[in-house]
């Protein structure tokens, strides 16, 4: 049991590291409002774990100058407060990109002879 | 397309948004709004994308979404962090500094650091002025059986039995009033910079 707590503490951390990442590149396409990015995040990863989350890291990448928000009536009559990249934010975004595939990269050659074994 | 809500689960979305508006008393009201706006939106869209919204599937939402004080306290710590960062604040850049001892070794230690600094700073200042109003208890001691300099006051017997010297005289004012400040912005701006790493990034 206790095991399992320290793995589910250990995930949750990663999940927390990985999420800005995750936000950043799905707005690298267009803009989008908070829901779509979870969507997208549901779709593509198993980052969100409390949606609510996602609101306060995307007011902190405003904060940075990240992103910038604006608000739109939608269709189904209340509005929606849609993102997109700042040029910083594409700029970050890219560096981020490449710093996440050259560790990957580098976890998975670590990582692939030790499940090749534990097979 | 819009879905009717029940009055009752109208007053949990509500209450929901109440608690969430309740963890944000620290933001700005523009800002307050503005997320609760957000938030109000994420429900009724959730809503929206269900055939019909029972009290199970209202659950089902607000539970995804996760605890409004949770929430709140993820843009306090961070809204709390940018403002100090930006003010020159002793009192708020000392508050943020103790609630980041909480979270980590680092504030643990920044929080101690800003003790020492605004307490030396202060007793440099203090001990300038009461130097203008008790000239013979106030000063800058060495002796024999002190490890260091020691400031403060020392009544006549307390000296005798000390052996100590007072080293400043009528300079203690002087250097006090510009070490006092001088220690205080330097605590201050050490702080501001130290504060970047606090509540680190999600």
């Amino acid at each position: 049991m206790v095991m399992v707590d320290q793995i589910g503490n250990w995930e949750a951390q990663i999940r927390k590291g990985w999420l800005e990442v995750a936000i950043l590149a799905t707005l690298w396409r267009g803009r989008l409002y908070g829901l779509e990015i979870i969507r997208e995040l549901e779709t593509s990863s198993d980052l969100v774990v409390a949606e609510g989350t996602i609101y306060p890291v995307l007011a902190r990448l405003r904060n940075d100058g990240l992103v910038e928000a604006e608000w739109e009536e939608g269709l189904s009559g209340h509005p929606r407060r849609y993102y997109k990249l700042t040029p910083a934010g594409r700029k970050r975004t890219l560096v981020l990109a490449r710093h996440s595939s050259v560790f990957l990269d580098k976890m998975t050659a670590l990582i692939k002879p030790l499940l090749a074994e534990g097979k | 397309m819009s879905i009717p809500i029940e009055p009752a689960l109208q007053r949990r979305i509500d209450d929901y948004l109440t608690r969430l508006r309740g963890a944000l008393v620290d933001l700005p009201p523009e800002e307050v709004a503005e997320i609760v706006r957000e938030f109000h939106g994420h429900i009724v869209e959730r809503a929206e994308s269900m055939d019909s919204l029972d009290d199970a599937a209202l659950t089902r939402i607000l539970s995804a979404l996760g605890n409004p004080l949770n929430i709140g306290s993820l843009y306090q710590s961070r809204a709390m962090v940018a403002r100090a960062r930006a003010s020159t604040s002793p009192l708020l850049i000392l508050t943020t500094t103790v609630r980041w001892a909480g979270k980590s070794i680092a504030g643990l230690a920044m929080s101690l650091f800003a003790l020492f600094g605004y307490t030396a700073g202060i007793c440099w200042l203090v001990g300038a002025i009461l130097k203008f109003f008790h000239p013979d208890r106030v000063g800058l001691w060495v002796g024999p059986h002190m490890w260091n300099l020691s400031m403060g006051t020392l009544t006549v017997a307390e000296r005798a039995r000390e052996h100590a010297t007072e080293v400043l005289g009528w300079w203690l004012v002087p250097i006090g009033f510009i070490a006092g400040p001088f220690i205080l912005i330097l605590t201050t701006l050490i702080l501001r910079w130290a504060l970047r790493f606090a509540f680190p990034k999600r």
